[in-house]
């Protein structure tokens, strides 16, 4: 039909068929890395610091990442429900295992173990800092530096170091020295008190599931790591300080509260499954379980479904197909629809449509109708479903340590750089003798001895 | 509509130095000191920015993810161009329940926007040009020349049939890095769902079904009140970018095509549903405001609000269960004598946090947010309330730091704003000013990129290009 | 809220977020009488006297005073769970829902190669 230059410069292969060929996961070894070259030390723990290092390393970064020796680091030692473990540990208490709350935070990495409490260990990490590019950490503010390998020594034996801090609060200010934790960065940031259902409709401020201001905040930080990396090698030469505080991260999300506030004095309320600025846009319950037979209550229980009809054609055929003339006419135009009122009427209402229906009804129903929905899935029906399979957005991994997992890949896709998933982690210390003979000159007897004082 | 302030901020003043660090010995002072000297954003200015040199058209509009995209490379530096078609991005008009006289209006033409969108525009300009008509493509590709970055998030394949899709730009700007951001993907089986926006992505990813109260407690999946999975998604894009800007200057010399979806962002941390599902076939549960995976780690009702309290090792457990202990005798002496709350193992049991958390509400009843923080802090116990907007934008530490601080915009008055976290000693982050009418910056940037004459901007007008 | 049964000193967890505001009946999972009660902001303001009938909530949990637990169907609440069961302790998984080999068990030194389990080098399956 179009008959212009530009699009009859388009090569025949459909879009589609380009970008799958473009970014197909399994063509993702065949292509360069971004970030070849690039040494990271991450000496962190939780998931702030080390998600952080985690997402260079998808991009191709050499991260080492050092652990207290024999135990390794705390989130080696929390998985859901204390349940599913990942063995060895360690070569040397290989009846103890890893928790799956270590897991997407540390893929690709090479897995060194050093106390940093001794000056032994405190002079391999100086060594290994002065051939690196990137140095991540996420302990409490000062504590290295009192080790005396904070970014005021560092820096003088490697003035062109990356030094980037993560943490809580920051390590200045009135505020500094308190601990922090995922939670309660949400908590104090702000976006906690705004989300789960008001008060009114009997809930209560709830947390973003995952460790969100702990996992989001690290590709923050990586955010800066990557520009600084680049004004380094494009412009000065120099290394940089980032410091990140999640809390501060959180406070950056909150949207139209902070200005809203400023203006007016209004505290932003939660506002449950619903949205405050689009109407009909939120999450309404299904009456039916979709696998009634079920034993597993995350499967028997009610569905829920998005149902998004926010301009006024999308609405009136909503309403047409879910068979209401009454509020279609009171709320045809956006601007009433959006009100509180007009919500807590369009909902219930929509609830009651779909009382006797599973989500996939409510879904069938609405795609033909052509109106946006989205079922609330849960994990298993991620996991298993063919577009993100496709996709290489959670994919089976074939783990030289710990054998067949199924693994979330990077979150992004680049088409002559691909981030990519190599392997979900290792034991703890078990490259000490690779990285630390490569890049501390130690010898293995030298390995041996510091192993056997639990040093490294 | 008012645009006068109607609260003074701050409330309280903001603390001074001297109050920070009173009582300090010159040791303990050091390095705290040492931080702000090299972070405190008022020195911001006289440093240089680490993405100065790079210009950036913002071409997304109707969703979140590409305006967060873009805020990210603003507040590092980057020139970033915000296109929207003629009358602007329909997100201007988003304001929340619809209510008009909360939107901020620019002093000159009493064009309104709302909030949300205006918190985004920071250090953007703003142009307007509209791809659907065969001039404005025109336009648009004699652009793209100029250019070191574009965003979009057209329906897949949309710019591709106009003739201004990556594959026909890389033709004319082979340096040009091109990043398509959206909810589920250009390709795959699920692509073509119709107009997608936040929250989508979040019920597509396991994020809602994961978030809120379980069932068995009364709960219902939950979704984020922020449009979240577009930040998130919004900040693998921008690491996206800037990794192909690094390759692009270091090795390449060339451009490459990026995408990144909402949803995917958050598959990638959301931690281990994936793995324990491949293991056992477990389905992650919702578990409201606990945690799976560690116990003590839970926000739980207190005496005014809701109160965060961590530490699942045994130091901090035993320290936790000391200060209840000071006003509790008989808890702390139940909780020790538990034999099944030794070992952190243990403890992680559904009933034994039930336990823990019952016996901690005997004490958190009682205890205000600022009480439990006061006499958990003095144990070293991370600990915190939830706080609402009105705290966050109180809160001392933050008010010093500069977390929330307040800007002068000569359109739009006094805003109150998140700034940005991107606080460094060499390149810090920062605000130059927020947001711009629809527009606002047609003139300069057509002339100085295109050399549009008066006659090219009326004639333009016109015919609804610009 | 702690309801220490008045009948047979079962020590029932009310816990926090249903049972913070409540009235209403709940029942002992020791002695199975009812109490009615009513809470206000975490702190009991009426009650527990003895009541009939079935319970509006029952206790998330409970144990008697010897520390042995006490849950079940009509005693406690179902807890959320990820699978049919909840087990709370280390499971051995060796294969995963795929039937392929997986690390999932705790190994002895003859077990391992290096840091490696030995069947992974192997390839057993």
């Amino acid at each position: 039909m179009a008959t212009d230059t530009a699009v009859s410069k388009t090569p025949q292969i459909s879009f589609e068929e380009f970008c799958r060929k473009t970014f197909d996961p399994k063509g993702e070894f065949a292509k360069p890395e971004a970030l070849k070259g690039i040494r990271v030390l991450s000496c962190t723990q939780y998931i702030l610091g080390p998600s952080c290092a985690s997402y260079l390393a998808e991009l191709g970064a050499e991260v080492i990442k050092i652990e207290a020796p024999r135990r390794g680091e705390a989130m080696r030692h929390t998985t859901p429900f204390n349940e599913p473990f990942l063995y060895p540990l360690s070569k040397y208490v290989p009846e103890r295992g890893t928790g799956l709350g270590f897991l997407g935070a540390n893929p690709n990495e090479y897995f060194c173990s050093i106390d940093f409490h001794r000056p032994e260990g405190q002079n391999l990490v100086k060594k290994l800092a002065a051939k690196s590019d990137v140095f991540v950490e996420n302990y409490r503010p000062g504590t290295f530096d009192r080790w005396g390998i904070g970014y005021r020594q560092l820096s003088a034996i490697n003035p062109r170091l990356v030094y980037q801090w993560l943490g809580g609060f920051g390590g200045w200010g009135p505020g500094r020295v308190r601990a922090s934790y995922d939670i309660l960065g949400q908590s104090q940031g702000g976006n906690f008190g705004m989300t789960g259902k008001p008060e009114f409709m009997g809930g209560s401020p709830a947390k973003h599931t995952i460790w969100l201001a702990d996992y989001w905040g690290g590709m923050m930080g990586a955010v800066q790591v990557l520009a600084s990396l680049y004004y380094r090698d494009k412009i000065s030469g120099e290394g940089n300080f980032i410091e990140y505080s999640q809390v501060h991260g959180v406070t950056r999300q909150l949207e139209y509260a902070l200005p809203l506030y400023g203006r007016h004095g209004i505290t932003r309320e939660r506002w449950g499954t619903w949205d405050t600025q689009l109407c009909v846009h939120g999450i309404i319950k299904c009456g039916k379980s979709s696998y009634p037979n079920s034993d597993n209550p995350q499967e028997s229980e009610e569905g829920y479904i998005l149902i998004s009809a926010s301009g006024d054609e999308d609405f009136a055929r909503l309403c047409k197909t879910v068979g209401d003339g009454n509020i279609a006419s009171k709320y045809a135009k956006a601007d009433a629809r959006v009100k509180a009122e007009a919500q807590l009427e369009i909902y219930p209402f929509l609830e009651k449509w779909a009382a006797d229906k599973t989500k996939e009804d409510v879904a069938n129903i609405l795609d033909k109708a052509n109106i946006l929905n989205q079922p609330v899935w849960n994990a298993k029906e991620v996991a298993t479903n063919p577009h993100w399979q496709q996709r290489g957005a959670v994919r089976w991994l074939d783990d030289p340590y710990y054998g067949d997992l199924l693994h979330q890949g990077p979150g992004y896709k680049m088409s002559q750089t691909p981030p990519r998933l190599k392997w979900a982690m290792k034991p703890v210390g078990a490259d000490n003798e690779s990285i630390l003979g490569k890049l501390a000159g130690l010898t293995p007897e030298d390995i041996k001895r510091l192993e056997d004082q639990e040093c490294i | 509509m008012s645009s006068a302030k109607t609260i003074p901020w701050p409330a309280v003043p903001i603390p001074k130095p001297e109050e920070v660090y009173a009582g300090l010995s010159d040791q303990a002072k050091d390095y705290p000191l040492f931080l702000e000297s090299i972070c405190r954003q008022s020195h911001n200015f006289e440093k240089p920015e680490a993405l100065s040199r790079l210009r950036v058209y913002d071409t997304t509009t109707r969703m979140m993810i590409g305006h967060w995209c873009s805020s990210m490379l603003s507040e590092l530096g980057a020139e970033v161009i915000q296109i929207e078609p003629p009358g602007g991005d329909p997100m201007r008009k988003l304001t929340p329940f619809g209510r008009k006289e909360y939107m901020f209006t620019d002093k000159e033409t009493g064009e309104p926007v709302g909030a949300h969108f205006l918190h985004e525009m920071r250090n953007k300009m703003s142009v307007t040009l509209n791809l659907e008509t065969e001039e404005g493509r025109e336009i648009f590709k004699k652009m793209a020349v100029h250019t070191d970055i574009i965003i979009e998030n057209d329906p897949p394949g949309h710019r591709d049939s106009l003739g201004i899709g990556y594959r026909q730009l890389k033709e004319i700007n082979p340096r040009l890095i091109y990043c398509w951001v959206g909810q589920l993907g250009q390709w795959g089986p699920h692509k073509d769902k119709p107009g997608m926006l936040d929250p989508v992505a979040q019920a597509a990813c396991g994020f809602c079904h994961g978030t809120g109260d379980p069932k068995e407690f009364g709960g219902t999946p939950m979704r984020s009140a922020l449009w979240m999975a577009d930040h998130v998604g919004g900040t693998q894009a921008a690491m996206g970018i800037l990794a192909a800007l690094y390759y692009r200057e270091m090795v390449s010399n060339e451009g490459q095509f990026i995408e990144a979806t909402s949803a995917e962002a958050i598959i990638r941390i959301l931690d281990y549903s994936w793995a324990w599902y491949g293991m056992d076939g477990s389905i992650r549960p919702r578990f409201g405001n606990w945690d799976l995976a560690i116990n003590i780690y839970a926000v739980n009702p207190c005496k005014d609000g809701y109160m965060m309290v961590g530490g699942g090792h045994d130091r901090l457990w035993y320290r936790i269960w000391r200060v209840v202990g000071d006003e509790h005798p008989a808890v702390e002496e139940d909780i020790l004598g538990d034999p099944h709350l030794r070992e952190v193992a243990d403890r992680l049991a559904m009933n034994q946090q039930i336990k823990t958390y019952t016996m901690l509400g005997e004490w958190l009843k009682d205890n205000s947010r600022s009480d439990a923080e006061r006499k958990l802090s003095k144990q070293q116990v991370a600990s915190g309330g939830v706080l609402y907007v009105n705290e966050v934008a109180e809160y001392p530490h933050f008010k010093y730091r500069g977390h929330v601080a307040e800007t002068e915009s000569p359109h739009y008055g006094k805003i109150l704003y998140g700034t940005t976290p991107f606080q460094q000693h060499k390149t810090p982050g920062r605000l130059k000013w927020m947001g711009r009418p629809t527009g606002y910056d047609n003139q300069d940037t057509y002339r100085r990129l295109l050399g549009f004459t008066s006659e090219d901007f009326t004639r333009l007008k016109q015919a609804n290009v610009i | 809220m702690l309801l220490t049964c008045p009948s047979c000193k079962t020590k029932n967890f009310l816990d926090p977020y249903p049972f913070w505001n409540f009235k209403g009946t709940t029942q002992c999972a020791g002695c199975k009488k009812i109490w009615r009660l009513e809470t206000s902001n975490g702190a009991c303001v009426s009650g527990p006297e003895a009541a009939s009938g079935t319970a509006d909530l029952l206790p998330g949990f409970a144990e008697t005073p010897a520390y042995e637990g006490i849950s079940g169907t009509g005693l406690t609440r179902p807890a959320p769970r990820a699978q049919k069961e909840t087990v709370c302790k280390p499971k051995a998984i060796k294969r995963n829902v795929r039937g392929n080999v997986i690390a999932g068990y705790p190994l002895t030194k003859n077990d391992l190669v290096g840091s490696r389990a030995k069947f992974m080098v192997a390839g057993a399956k």
